[in-house]
């Protein structure tokens, strides 16, 4: 039996708009394992982005527990679910986000200083993570409007990792990438998974979700369903077989 | 039209803080812009409307002596000189007497008239201004009504060395002769108590002299004239004079100074609306920059843009420049009331349509220019690039700060990233905080050298203070001085009499005697130069040397009746008392001149001496000889509160002013800087940084800034001040200033405003709160 | 640096320098003597005459005092003019010392301009040979920054044009916002772009055609469903059997369709359709509300509502709610005990009283219409409350339960969690 990282109960997530209750998330009771690459499909507006924030910490949720290595944070205040944040999750963004002002180098640093580690620990490990992802180290020096935007997206995945947290969450990181870059994204979130980084991922993306170990179905804010494709191999036949059907079964 | 009103509009919903913000500070400069208008173009007139009213004259002369013989000689006199217009003479008493006022003691020359005489006279007369039920006593001019002095009271007049007292009957306005600050004050006596006063001999018999002359230009030339002759005919008589320019002068200080700190204030506040305004229309043009292209896109004209912002903003300060102009006079009274205390004449306030078009002009038209100027960029985008790049501009940066190398602090580090990147938010800052420290230094000297202590202001403006002043006829100097140097009270004793020298070719100078200037307790009134040591040698007033462009080491000549000498000017002086037409000269040096009739000698008493018996005890025994004592620090302090009043005023206005110029000024940058780095902030907030590290960043990031132009600031104004106090009271006489310059509170207040922006800035970016890490969720 | 920033650079440093040359040029430039110590020389001379030993303090000025005879009295230093003829040579100022109106000696103050010139020269050399540092420093850094700003861009460009002529127009040329010409090399950029555009443009236009052929294909097969008009016009026109029987299993099967479809609505018209149910999703605190409600008697102890989303609706869930109090109150009129539980995708909410309960025979039966415990007696009512709650409950996709607890009546009302209806009708289609 694989480790628990995250369980969620009941957990649902309610905005108000214009005097009517919307209710994104419902009920969701979710377990998270250590080592998973787990992807949340669905539809656009099926709740999937908000389930990632809710899950990360980003947000509370309106009603509903999560616990995290035996912490309750669905109950913690903005400010310790942000130092719950640096700590615990890294993340990666659609619109990737890396702060224009700063160069890149200095964007995963901020992140990292953070944690209030050793500056000097801390941008050995950037300097491996960059290696890791193939940015170069005058790309480092660059800001964020001068480079690529896959570029710009792995260095997202460093920023990500640079406090090696336990849960590296990922928001359609391919979404503002076209298929080559995009693809070299998945490779590299693929490679840190295989080295027991837990992932994951939101995604409406079949190519995208194909990645993943364990694929959740999210439709209305519910799971409908969830697949496991951890016993089939990267690049196996099999796993695009066997997700291929479980998204027919879910009316993808 | 319609349209660009349409886009005001909305523009306008958009940044609601922002414009109220700005129109408060509007608000103040027009507030203020009034005000100084108010008291340079209407509240002096006011002396020259009063001056018609009561048909006053441009010259007073007083002096005793029998009228048989100062008469007829007056009006030959007179008659053969060509300037001379009308004039009038008739009795009083004149004489240097002193009363109660304020704290201490008004001492001036008296010139006490009979009441109904003094309001039949047909030049100079003096008017009532309020009168009680009593028909037997004294009326005072308005100015020294205060809480002891007041309409049923008794007051105690010392008059030469009497004392008299007398019920006070009213008040009364009096143009050249209404208080001490006019060398002259004249008191009305009802006519029984006239009568008796008369009887009683205390003070001699004197004619009074109201003269009009066909340019009032010229009244000082014509009152040094006049007195010069009048003291060669009569060598032994007293004789007091002013005239029209002098008294302008020493009656309206107050008005100059004030008008003058409301001015730079005005113009402060206004610099500082006009940078607020102009970073934030950059900032609106390059956040609205795809908004703008549309619009241009659509067909709207540049000029239609420009328009609508310089509508925007031009309806706004021209409305609340209206606005400011009324509260303007709501506040105008409350300064009236303190100035009136110096003036001594009374004011109405009333509407002045000028200086409220002038206001109006001025706000408008410096908006209006400000506007423009930062608007034209406008002219420069293209809709097509606008709308594909929106703001997205080719922002090569350098990486400030880098955060491998630097050994800063996380926070620190990025705070001073964003300090370094915002180039305009620093300007504003700069500015403001430039200005500020102004004050704040101004401040500073106010308090350190007018309200804690007074001393440095008075021996600026009085020249030499001690405790006390004797004179004595010439001839028991020996046997006083011989006294005073065994008297164990006297710390110190040396001559310091003034008398009237003319320079050849100029006006009659109040000369100041002393045998010895190393012994004066203020070595700071000579300027530039030294005292003069040799009896050649002469100092000179440095706001009349500027006057005669003579210089040290000139030569001058002066007169004393018929006699000539040639004097070498060995330094400048500034003292206030004559308003600039002063010189020193050494005893030896004078009496190459002329002969001294009576010595005043100053003196310093030892510690815990009583000054009124040190006076009954020198007055025993010199019985005769002693012309008057002069308790000298009492004398000043009466005059100086009202200084003090209307100074402690001013500081407070000018720090409660600086505390809403900052507080408004970082309200408009941490505004404009939460929306424009709302994404930043929120990309931080989902990384872990906490509500709390965000705002002590943001606070943290004006504080480069801050602290480098307040320290710049303050330094700057610091040597400054001295030269700028100078010229801003260059009117009454002075050049230079030596105020000390309060180092510790400065320090003080420059770490205040620190802390206090930092502060500020913390309270303002509380709204980081609300910026939510899920703003990120945009995309879904 | 634009434009006008670089005039304005060259303005000031214009300005600097012209401000340090007045400055060094106004500031010493008063070569007059110092009358008043030239006077107070000639004073102290005269006080102390003829005794001149007295003279220490020192002067700015070096001076010799003569008698009539034209002895030196007093020197303040060597190599100063001693002779009335030495100082007339050297420019000395020469005074006349008196005592009481009668000459009785001389003073020749020295002339120290000479020296002054010289220093004052030195200084000129001084500043001008800053200002031209200057000059030449702001030159150098003009030039480098020229080159910076100017010539590499150029060579840039060079190496871009070859690229765009040799067919490459992936590779952007990069901008630089300090450029001198920005525009310039946007625009090159452009050019780079819109070529780029138009081969792609083309290339869409060549796959939109065989698009269109396939799309007009398609539309051919619509007519195909008049077929069955057309077989009806068949049966009616055939002859033989064979053709006759299968038009009629065409037509069959096609009002087949046409009755389900017709079922299909009938069906869905219930007879209890005005109670209509509209569940919806609900906050669990809502119940907490809702049972305040319905225990208007405050008889009920409520155990904690575990938070979560619950499927139901409010108002009828306050029906439901008011009728199992108000039967609690009439038949039993004890204590309540409310416990609310998850199970399984279901909200639980026990109420449990203390009135004894019914008789286990009569259980299964209180749900039904028009049914009354025997042990109503004459208490009002007709038998309904349960009935309906029970449908609102199953409407909801709910339960209720009744059964006879420790000490009394239990009744359990059972809530779907929000999402689950949506999975088992999910699951069920998938069946």
């Amino acid at each position: 039996m694989k480790k628990v990282l995250l369980k969620t109960e009941s957990l649902s997530k309610s905005f108000s708009s214009g005097g009517a209750m919307q209710h994104v998330l419902k009920n969701i009771d979710l377990e998270l394992y250590e080592g998973d690459f787990t992807v949340i499909m669905g539809a656009s507006g099926a709740g999937k982005s908000t389930l990632l924030y809710a899950l990360s910490g980003m947000d509370t949720p309106t009603l509903g527990k999560i616990t995290f290595g035996g912490q309750v944070i669905s109950d913690l205040s903005p400010d310790e679910l942000a130092v719950f944040r640096r700590r615990h999750c890294g993340f990666v963004f659609q619109q990737i986000y890396l702060i224009d002002g700063m160069s890149v180098m200095d964007n995963v640093l901020a992140a990292g200083l953070l944690v209030g580690r050793d500056k000097k620990v801390l941008a050995d490990r950037a300097r491996e993570l960059f290696q890791a992802v193939d940015i170069s180290p005058e790309t480092q020096r660059k800001f964020p409007t001068q480079i690529s935007g896959g570029e710009a997206q792995r260095v997202g995945i460093v920023r990500g990792l640079i406090n090696s947290p336990e849960i590296l969450y990922a928001d359609e990181p391919t979404g503002a990438l076209n298929s080559r870059t995009g693809l070299h994204v998945l490779d590299t979130l693929t490679a840190f998974n295989q080295r027991g980084q837990s992932v994951v991922m939101v995604t409406h993306d079949m190519r995208s979700a194909r990645r993943g170990s364990r694929i959740l179905y999210l439709k209305d804010g519910v799971i409908l369903g969830e697949c496991n494709l951890g016993k089939y191999v990267a690049g196996d036949a099999g796993r695009h077989e066997k997700l291929s059907a479980f998204l027919a079964e879910m009316g993808w | 039209m319609y349209r660009t009103f349409l886009l005001v509009r909305s523009n306008l919903r958009r940044a609601k803080g922002q414009t109220s913000a700005i129109a408060a500070l509007l608000l103040l400069a027009a507030a203020m812009l009034n005000m100084w208008l108010m008291l340079s173009m209407d509240y002096k007139q006011n002396f020259d409307r009063c001056h018609d009213r009561l048909h006053a004259e441009h010259v007073t002369l007083v002096m005793d002596g029998d009228p048989d013989e100062v008469r007829p000689f007056l009006t030959r006199t007179l008659e053969e000189e060509p300037r001379t217009t009308e004039y009038y003479m008739g009795d009083c008493l004149s004489i240097v007497g002193s009363f109660a006022y304020n704290g201490g003691e008004a001492n001036t020359e008296l010139v006490i008239l009979e009441k109904e005489a003094a309001l039949s006279r047909d030049i100079g007369k003096v008017e009532i201004v309020e009168e009680g039920g009593e028909n037997s006593g004294v009326y005072l001019p308005i100015l020294y009504k205060t809480g002891d002095i007041d309409i049923g009271k008794t007051i105690e007049l010392k008059i030469g060395s009497n004392t008299a007292k007398f019920t006070i009957c009213g008040f009364f306005n009096s143009v050249m002769a209404g208080s001490h600050n006019c060398v002259l004050c004249e008191l009305l006596l009802t006519q029984d108590q006239y009568q008796a006063l008369e009887e009683k001999g205390y003070a001699p018999r004197s004619t009074l002299l109201s003269v009009r002359i066909a340019d009032k230009s010229e009244s000082e030339d014509f009152e040094a004239a006049l007195k010069s002759k009048v003291t060669a005919m009569f060598p032994g008589a007293r004789v007091s004079s002013n005239s029209y320019t002098l008294v302008t002068t020493s009656r309206y200080i107050s008005q100059m100074i004030c008008s003058g700190i409301i001015s730079a204030m005005a113009f402060i506040i206004l610099i500082i609306v006009l940078v607020v305004i102009a970073s934030n229309i950059v900032n609106y043009i390059q956040e609205n920059m795809k908004n703008l292209g549309a619009l241009k896109a659509v067909g709207y004209t540049s000029g239609q843009l420009v328009r609508s912002l310089l509508l925007q903003f031009l309806g706004i300060s021209l409305l609340v420049a209206a606005l400011g102009i009324g509260l303007s006079y709501i506040l105008f009274p409350f300064l009236n009331a303190m100035m009136i205390s110096q003036t001594g004449i009374p004011y109405g306030v009333g509407f002045l349509p000028l200086p409220c078009l002038f206001t109006l002009v001025i706000l408008g038209a410096a908006v209006a220019l400000t506007v423009w100027l930062a608007s034209r960029r406008i002219k420069k985008i293209d809709p097509i690039l606008a709308l594909r790049q929106g703001i997205q501009t080719h922002n090569f940066q350098k990486n400030h700060v880098p955060l491998e190398k630097t050994g800063m602090p996380l926070q620190l580090a990025l705070a001073l990233k964003s300090t370094l990147s915002g180039f305009r938010q620093n300007v504003t800052v700069c500015a403001t905080m430039l200005v500020l420290s102004l004050m704040v230094v101004f401040s500073g000297l106010m308090i350190e050298n007018m309200i804690v202590d007074i001393k440095p202001f008075l021996y600026m403006v009085v020249g030499e203070i001690a405790d006390s002043c004797i004179n004595v006829n010439v001839g028991v100097e020996e046997d006083f001085l011989q006294e005073m140097a065994a008297d164990a009270d006297v710390e110190k004793i040396y001559l310091y009499s003034m008398m009237n020298v003319r320079h050849v070719g100029g006006v009659e100078l109040m000369a100041t005697l002393c045998d010895d200037f190393a012994k004066v307790n203020n070595q700071d009134v000579c300027i530039e130069g030294r005292f003069p040591r040799y009896d050649n040698e002469m100092a000179i007033a440095a706001k009349y040397a500027r006057e005669k462009d003579l210089k040290i080491g000139d030569e001058i000549t002066l007169t004393v009746g018929e006699r000539e000498e040639n004097y070498l000017i060995t330094g400048f002086t500034q003292m206030t008392n004559n308003l600039g037409k002063d010189c020193l000269l050494t005893r030896e040096g004078y009496e190459k001149m002329g002969d001294l009739q009576n010595l005043s000698f100053y003196i310093n008493l030892g510690e815990g001496v009583d000054l009124e018996t040190f006076h009954e005890r020198v007055k025993e025994q010199f019985a005769g000889d002693i012309n008057a004592t002069i308790d000298i620090q009492s004398i000043i302090s009466g005059t100086a509160s009202v200084y003090v009043t209307l100074l402690t005023v001013i500081v407070c206005a000018i720090l409660l002013l600086g505390v809403v110029i900052i507080a408004f000024v970082l309200y408009l940058l941490v505004r404009t800087r939460l929306s424009r780095k709302k994404r930043d902030y929120g990309i931080l907030k989902a990384l872990g940084f906490t509500t709390g590290q965000l705002i002590l960043q943001t606070a943290l990031s004006f504080m480069p800034a801050v602290i480098l132009s307040v320290a710049v600031g303050l330094a700057a104004c610091g040597l400054i001040i001295n030269p700028l106090m100078a010229l801003f009271l260059s009117g009454i006489g002075i050049v230079k200033c030596t105020f000390t310059v309060p180092a510790g509170f400065i320090t003080a207040a420059g770490a205040g405003l620190a802390a206090l922006a930092f502060g500020i800035a913390c309270l303002l970016s509380l709204r980081i709160r609300k910026i939510q890490p899920c703003v990120l969720l945009a995309g879904e | 640096m634009n434009r006008f920033s670089f005039l304005i650079c060259i303005l000031l440093t214009f300005v600097l320098e012209t401000a340090v040359l007045t400055a060094f040029m106004g500031g010493d430039s008063d070569f007059r003597q110092d009358t008043v110590a030239v006077n107070e020389i000639l004073k102290r001379v005269e006080e102390d005459w003829p005794c001149l030993d007295r003279q220490t303090s020192p002067s700015v000025y070096d001076y010799v005092a003569l008698d009539e005879s034209g002895a030196v009295l007093w020197k303040t230093t060597d190599g100063l003019s001693e002779s009335i003829n030495a100082a007339i040579a050297h420019r000395d100022t020469i005074l006349n010392v008196e005592q009481d109106g009668i000459l009785v000696g001389r003073v020749i103050i020295y002339n120290g301009s000479e020296a002054d010139y010289r220093v004052w020269k030195r200084n000129l050399a001084a500043v001008l040979t800053a200002i031209l540092l200057i000059q030449a420093g702001a030159l150098l850094g003009y030039t480098a920054w020229l080159h910076r700003r100017l010539v590499k861009p150029f060579h840039k460009l060079k190496s871009f044009a070859q690229r765009v002529a040799g067919g490459n127009l992936e590779v952007p040329l990069e901008m630089d916002r300090y450029n001198l010409f920005g525009a310039f090399t946007e625009s090159f950029d452009l050019m780079r772009s819109e070529l780029k555009k138009a081969r792609i443009a083309e290339a869409r236009a060549n796959a939109g055609k065989k698009e269109l052929v396939a799309k007009l294909s398609h539309d051919i097969k619509t007519p195909v469903a008049s077929i069955k008009a057309a077989s009806e016009v068949g049966l009616a026109l055939s002859g033989s059997e064979r053709l006759r029987d299968n038009y009629t299993q065409i037509i069959r099967k096609a009002d087949q369709i046409n009755t389900l479809i017709t079922n299909l609505f009938t069906a869905t018209l219930e007879e209890l359709q005005q109670l209509s149910v509209n569940p919806a999703d609900l906050d669990s605190s809502v119940l907490a509300e809702l049972l305040e409600n319905a225990d208007y008697l405050h008889r009920a102890s409520f155990s904690e509502i575990p938070p979560c989303l619950l499927h139901a609706d409010k108002l009828r869930l306050q029906q439901v709610l008011d009728n199992i109090f108000a039967n609690s109150y009439k038949y039993a009129g004890t204590e309540i005990v409310v416990t609310a539980a998850k199970e399984n995708r279901r909200l639980v909410l026990t109420i449990e009283d203390f009135g004894g309960g019914v008789p286990k025979e009569e259980l299964p039966l209180l749900k039904e219409k028009f049914r009354r415990g025997s042990n109503a007696g004459d208490r009002e009512g007709a038998g309904l409350g349960l009935f309906i709650s029970d449908y609102f409950m199953r409407e909801m996709q709910g339960e209720l339960a009744v059964e006879n607890g420790t000490g009394g009546l239990r009744v359990s009302v059972v809530i779907p969690l929000s999402g689950a209806a949506c999975v088992l009708t999910e699951a069920a289609e998938l069946v």
